[in-house]
This record gives structure tokens, C-alpha cells and sequence, in this order.
């Protein structure tokens, strides 16, 4: 008895954060700068800034097999090669093998994913928007899924707060439609790029801007500024993206509030009837396999969107038979992605004697400009662009006559100028596109496996025709030659945008979470990774993430300080 | 050199503080070398034409060929380790037949043929292979072209002396005349 209330005492904080990737790592951050004693959860292995980044500086000719992994090794990411630009030799240890956590598709769904501290915010891509106004109307004003309980306005200083930490560098622009951050300089667009800026805007009047990225231009916070490697998802030795690992873990450990506990899979939260709260979280050790339960006042579930709502949906009792919070049967529902890999490239005849210098990482960015202002589509919502424009390389000479000494002498010039761009597309909610468990099949930790039942309706798929033929169109007023339209879908999921799975709401009958993120019934549970999100808007959505998740974590201190929660 | 640089800089941009042991494990990282080459999957027939065939379409000239840098191991290793099953044995296949097209065409071998005669057969080869592909979907020499074009440009010696390669360019601009720059990026 004596020793079991001492392990308790022992397994007890403020907080819990399960998650350490874009929106643990902010968790971790704003709960321990508000003097919250915080035990932060993940359930790969560490992972130390530069420290753990084995293959950071790697020259090509260090790589074997061209940066290709064996044909033994990927019958192992089956799943995770759906991108094709994901699992290489240079960085395959950031993905899961498949076969260490299957899961089940009724319909095609890409579910790509990193076990490790730092999550995905180690591999993502780094673009960074903020939503507009419009986007979080547009669910009331189109009738679809639930209206958002906060507006803009709740959100601008949290995006500026993130902002400010995380570094984005980018234009302002004074966009109504997609509005500016607390911007770094902007990197710069190439000769190619520039044309058609002009000729968008002389043609059309739309806008295309360089990307807005979580890359340095200046140092900020002791990290480094961007070195035009492009050679990101290894790992940044000079801290130049931002990720958990390089900038939210680091201040929260500097606290002196942060236990980081690696190799810990949360089976579920732990729900006690008569306080009619949360108490803890039940956790499977993947080293030890040992059992254990942590206690805290209140647990930020940041384990991204398809495996925190696997948490809840597995924490099953008395008062939720269905899994934590869901009285309104949405837990699950509603998964979003966005729709991309459609639009078009073509080649240019011009800038012959220009090139460039340096690996830029990210390209340009074309705001939304369907169905807004005077624009009236027969879809709801829209879509933004990303894309670049380059020099052919070497690789051209394979389908080129010259062999031999001439073919030496003909790659040491660059070929044509190309230029290629993809939309965004705004995925809508739909109560029918979910996912659920199969308690039945259980993986090599006994937990539960995910069934995923999703895919693209009638408004994507009709918004696809002007991702496709509006990227052409643009690109031939531009000049450009040999264009050629592409439209390749794949599942969802494929965006590693998965969201909506336990969406906020104002009503507790249709939402999971309240607007604070709080499990409406639950509320020292809060939610703030993708699951959370009530409709998608067309932009990547991490920046929105991290100001969520700031937002809430302060809110979720400021209780904890007035013993609310 | 430029993995001294890229070093240097990344010691000056962390504040001189660098983590020795990852540095010196990076630098470890060996690279094929030509003579060091044994065969573990082609037989010598299939082994010399590989060396003749990439070496034919990457010269030593007044920088060092496919066959110095170490294409033919690269190639081997690309089609063991990467290629699956049906691939593995469609390339072996593929280069048994090269070779016996080759001798029904010039009554000799490949690598019998003089260096002038293995340019001209491979030249008309690759002619050929560019023309059928559009109809006849990947001809064996346009995927043998490319394992030798990656082989070589990912090579040291492909990247940095025939093309031009920074580690760590420290800066982007995106219009410069190409003069400037002088070769084709590697990367």
C-alpha cells in the first residue's frame, strides 16, 4: 500500500504531453514555461538535434545504391514508398516499417509516419500559411460539417507567438486570403519564376510569392541560418528549420520542468468515473514491454491526428463504451487530407545563358483565388499552388543521342529551363469518411489496429478539372512549351495532412472538442494535433497546429494556476 | 576538400561546439573503388561487357572514366541489392542478349570489338533504344545508359570535375549568368 502510493506520488506531474512532434513539441514548450511539471510521452526512440542525424552531411558519392534502400528492406515500407520521395537510404530510419504497425484499408489510405522525438516534424515540408478569415466561416456559411468555435481573430496573436519562435521567412503580401506572418526576408525566385509572377499578374492578376517556410534567413534563438543544402529531411546541422528536436524540446528542457520519456506507446487515458475527469495515461513500455501509469492534472493528446484518436477511441469505460469524450459519435469521423498531385509543368525557351546558385529548399507558392472575391466556382472552397522552376541536368542525356566523349562534354552545360507546379486542394468533412479499430487484430504490443474508410468525393474530384487546367493555362500564357497536364491522386493521406478525427465544435452532439480543445466532457483532455481541425482550408496546415496548440497549452495553465482544472 | 569546408562551417555556425564522434563517423564512409571490384553476381562474360559497355559510354578523357570511378561495381551492386527478383534476371538476361546481337551483328563480342567499333555499335544502339521507346516501352540500353550516367555523376570525381558540386552552398540566388557558375550543377 505504502509502496504503491510512493510509485504514484512518483508517476505524477502537472501535465502530460503525449506526442513530440510539430504540436507535442509546442505543448512541451508553453505548459514548462508556465512552470508546469511536465512529463512529455513518445512512443519511438530519441532523438538528439545533430546529434542523431547520421546522415546530415553525407556527399552523394557516400551513398550507396543511389540513395535507393534494398529490394529486401522494401518489402518492409510498403506503405511508406507511397510517396515515392519519403523512405531512402539516407533517411529510411525516420519511417516506420509496415510491417511493425499494419493497418487495414476499406478504401486506399496512405498513412506515412515517423516513430521517434521530433515526430515528423523532423521530415515535414516545412511550409508554413496561416488559415485566413474565410477559412474559418466557410463550414457555417456552405452548411457543411460544424461551424468552428473560434474565429481568426481568437488565433492572430497565437500564430504571431509561433511566428516569432519558429522563424518563417516569406513576402508580405497583405493577402485577405491568406494573411501575412511575422516574416524572415524572403528567399528568392529564380529567372523563371519571376516571369511568371508577371505574367500571373498581367494575365490574370493573380499572385505567386516564394514560399513560406520555417527556414532561418537570419539566426534567431541560437540556431543557424538556412546553408542551401536542400537536403532537409536528414536533419538540419545548423538548426535551420524548425523542428522539435532543433527548437521547442531544447526551451522546454531548458526549463528544468521536461521528463522526455522515449519508447513509451500510450494505450489510453485513464478515466475515473466519480471525479469525472482524466487522471493519467496507461502506457505500454516497447522496450520493456512493462505496463505503467503516469498521473498529471490535465494530458495534451499530440500523438497526430490518426494515432491520438486510436488513444481515444482505445480508452474505452463505464461512462465512454466508444472511447474517451465521444458521446457524439464523431470521434473518428471526418478524416481530411488535402488532394494534391495534379496540375501541370512545361518548358521554356529563354533565360538561356541564366542559371542559379544554391539548393533552394522549397519553391513558390500561388495563394487561393477560386471562390473568392467575384469567383464563383460549381465547388465549394479551393486550392493553392506549390512549385519551381529549374535547369535540366544531367540526367536529360539518357534520352539524348550523345554517348562517349561528347556526352561528357554535353551535361557540363545545363538543358532547358522546366517548370512544374502542384495544387492544394481543400478536402471537405463528410461524416462518412472515418477511421475505427479492429479490436479483433491486434499489433505486435497488443493494441489495436486502425481500418481506414475514407476517400475523395464529388467536390474534390470537381475541383481537380481547375487544379489541372488553370496550372496549364498559366503556364502557357507564360511561354512555356510541351505542356503537360498530370492528375494522380493516390489515397488520402498521401498529403500527410490527416485531420478532423476529433474536431472541435461548439456543440458537444457533433463535435468531439470544445474551443479551447478540451474534450467537451472531459476537460482536463485537450486535443490539439490534426485531429482537432474542423474543416481543412487549402493551406498546409502545421503553422495553424503550433498556434492551436500554444493557444490551448497557455489557456490550459492559466486553470491549472486558478485550480480549475 | 568541400567536406573539410562543410565541416568548418559547420563548427563555426554551432559555435565552434561540434559533436567529434558523429563528424568522424561521417568521414569514415568509404567509397566504391574500381580495383577493389569482384564480381558477386555477373559471370566474367556479363562482368567484361559491363566494364567495356560503361566505359564506352563514359570515357576516361581528360578526366577519369566510368570504369576508374567505379561504374561496373556501382551497376552490380544497383541490380543485386535494389532490383527486385524479375528485374535482377530481365538485366542478365538483357546483357546475355546485348551480346549475342552483338555478335550476330559485327561477328564479334563487345569486348572484342576495337574502341572505335564499341563507340559506333553503341551509338547506333542508343539511336535505336530512343527511337523504339515510345512503342516498345524500356529498352535494355537506355537503362544501362542510365545506371552508368548515375554511377558517374554521383561519383566524386563525375560531380565535382566534370560538373560542379557545393556541399554547402551557404547562399541561394536565382538569376545568375551561367558564366558565373561555368558547369552544370551535380545537385
Amino acid at each position: 500500500m505504502n509502496l504503491n502510493l510512493k510509485a504514484k506520488k512518483n508517476n505524477t506531474y502537472d501535465a502530460i504531453v503525449v506526442g513530440t512532434g510539430i504540436s507535442g513539441g509546442w505543448a512541451a514548450k508553453e505548459l514548462t514555461e508556465n512552470g508546469l511539471n511536465t512529463l512529455v510521452l513518445e512512443r519511438g526512440r530519441d532523438v538528439k538535434h545533430v546529434e542523431d542525424y547520421p546522415t546530415m552531411l553525407l556527399d552523394p558519392w557516400e551513398i550507396p545504391n543511389n540513395d535507393m534502400i534494398s529490394a529486401e528492406e522494401a518489402k518492409h515500407y510498403q506503405k511508406q514508398m507511397r510517396t515515392g520521395y519519403t523512405v531512402l537510404e539516407t533517411t529510411k530510419h525516420w519511417w516506420i516499417r509496415d510491417t511493425d504497425q499494419p493497418y487495414e484499408e476499406e478504401k486506399r489510405f496512405d498513412w506515412i509516419r515517423g516513430y521517434h522525438v521530433g515526430g515528423r516534424s523532423i521530415m515535414w515540408g516545412r511550409q508554413s500559411y496561416r488559415l485566413a478569415p474565410m477559412d474559418f466561416e466557410a463550414n457555417a456559411k456552405d452548411g457543411i460539417g460544424v461551424d468552428w468555435p473560434i474565429r481568426y481573430s481568437d488565433l492572430e496573436k497565437w500564430y504571431s507567438h509561433v511566428e516569432e519562435f519558429a522563424g518563417i521567412s516569406g513576402e508580405a503580401l497583405g493577402l485577405e486570403q491568406l494573411p501575412d506572418s511575422k516574416f524572415l526576408p524572403p528567399m528568392e525566385l529564380n529567372c523563371l519564376e519571376k516571369h511568371l509572377k508577371e505574367s500571373m499578374m498581367d494575365n490574370f492578376g493573380r499572385v505567386l510569392t516564394i514560399g513560406r517556410a520555417a527556414h532561418l534567413t537570419r539566426s534567431i534563438h541560437g540556431r543557424g541560418t538556412c546553408m542551401m543544402r536542400n537536403l532537409c529531411m536528414r536533419g538540419c546541422p545548423f538548426g535551420a528549420y524548425f523542428s522539435s528536436n532543433a527548437s521547442t524540446l531544447p526551451a522546454a528542457a531548458a526549463t528544468g520542468n521536461m521528463t522526455l520519456r522515449p519508447h513509451s506507446i500510450v494505450d489510453s487515458v485513464i478515466y475515473d468515473e466519480e471525479l469525472g475527469k482524466a487522471t493519467g495515461v496507461r502506457i505500454i513500455d516497447s522496450e520493456t514491454l512493462e505496463v505503467v501509469e503516469y498521473y498529471a492534472k490535465i494530458i495534451f493528446l499530440n500523438a497526430s491526428c490518426v494515432n491520438t484518436t486510436l488513444i481515444m477511441l482505445n480508452s474505452r469505460s463505464n461512462r465512454f463504451p466508444n472511447g474517451l469524450g465521444n458521446d457524439s459519435g464523431e470521434l473518428g469521423h471526418n478524416m481530411m487530407d488535402h488532394h494534391f498531385r495534379v496540375g501541370a509543368s512545361g518548358e521554356y525557351d529563354g533565360f538561356e545563358d541564366m542559371y542559379y546558385h544554391g539548393r533552394r529548399p522549397g519553391g513558390f507558392y500561388i495563394p487561393r483565388y477560386r471562390n473568392f472575391g467575384t469567383d464563383k466556382r460549381d465547388y465549394l472552397r479551393g486550392f493553392g499552388y506549390q512549385g519551381g522552376a529549374s535547369r535540366q541536368n544531367w540526367t536529360r542525356a539518357v534520352r539524348e543521342l550523345a554517348i562517349g566523349e561528347q556526352l561528357k562534354e554535353y551535361v557540363t552545360t545545363p538543358g532547358k529551363w522546366t517548370m512544374g507546379m502542384t495544387a492544394f486542394g481543400e478536402m471537405l468533412p463528410d461524416h462518412s469518411n472515418r477511421m475505427y479499430l479492429n479490436f479483433e487484430k491486434r499489433d505486435k504490443w497488443g493494441q489495436p489496429t486502425v481500418v481506414f474508410d475514407t476517400e475523395f468525393k464529388e467536390n474534390e474530384w470537381k475541383m481537380r478539372e481547375d487544379m489541372k487546367n488553370d496550372a496549364a493555362e498559366m503556364l502557357e500564357a507564360a511561354g512555356l512549351k510541351n505542356i503537360r497536364m498530370f492528375d494522380s491522386p493516390g489515397g488520402p493521406g498521401l498529403g500527410i495532412h490527416e485531420m478532423g478525427t476529433a474536431r472541435m465544435g461548439r456543440d458537444p452532439k457533433t463535435s468531439v472538442l470544445n474551443k479551447w480543445n478540451q474534450v467537451h466532457s472531459v476537460q482536463n483532455v485537450f486535443v490539439t494535433d490534426g485531429a482537432c481541425m474542423t474543416s481543412a482550408a487549402c493551406q498546409n496546415p502545421s503553422l495553424t497546429y503550433m498556434a492551436i496548440t500554444a493557444r490551448a497549452a497557455n489557456y490550459a495553465a492559466d486553470e491549472v494556476k486558478k485550480g480549475n482544472l | 576538400m568541400e567536406r573539410r569546408e562543410a565541416i568548418k562551417r559547420t563548427a563555426a555556425l554551432m559555435g565552434g561546439v561540434i559533436f567529434a564522434p558523429t563528424i568522424l563517423g561521417v568521414l569514415k564512409g568509404c567509397t566504391p573503388s574500381a580495383e577493389r571490384w569482384t564480381p558477386v553476381l555477373f559471370n566474367s562474360n556479363q562482368a567484361s561487357l559491363v566494364t567495356a559497355l560503361s566505359g564506352t559510354i563514359i570515357p576516361a578523357t581528360d578526366t577519369p572514366g566510368a570504369v576508374e570511378v567505379g561504374v561496373p561495381g556501382f551497376i552490380e551492386r544497383m541490380v543485386n541489392e535494389v532490383y527486385t527478383e524479375e528485374q535482377r534476371n530481365g538485366f542478365l538476361n538483357d546483357l546475355d542478349l546485348f551480346d549475342e546481337e552483338c555478335l550476330n551483328s559485327t561477328g564479334n563480342l563487345f569486348v572484342s570489338l576495337s574502341d572505335n567499333e564499341q563507340y559506333q555499335y553503341a551509338f547506333q544502339k542508343n539511336g535505336e533504344a530512343i527511337d523504339s521507346e515510345l512503342a516498345g516501352g524500356p529498352q535494355f540500353f537506355l537503362i544501362f545508359k542510365e545506371l552508368t550516367m548515375v554511377g558517374y555523376f554521383t561519383s566524386e570525381v563525375g560531380a565535382t570535375q566534370v560538373l560542379r558540386y557545393e556541399a554547402v552552398p551557404g547562399i541561394y540566388e536565382g538569376c545568375v549568368p551561367f558564366d558565373e557558375i561555368g558547369r552544370a550543377w551535380a545537385t
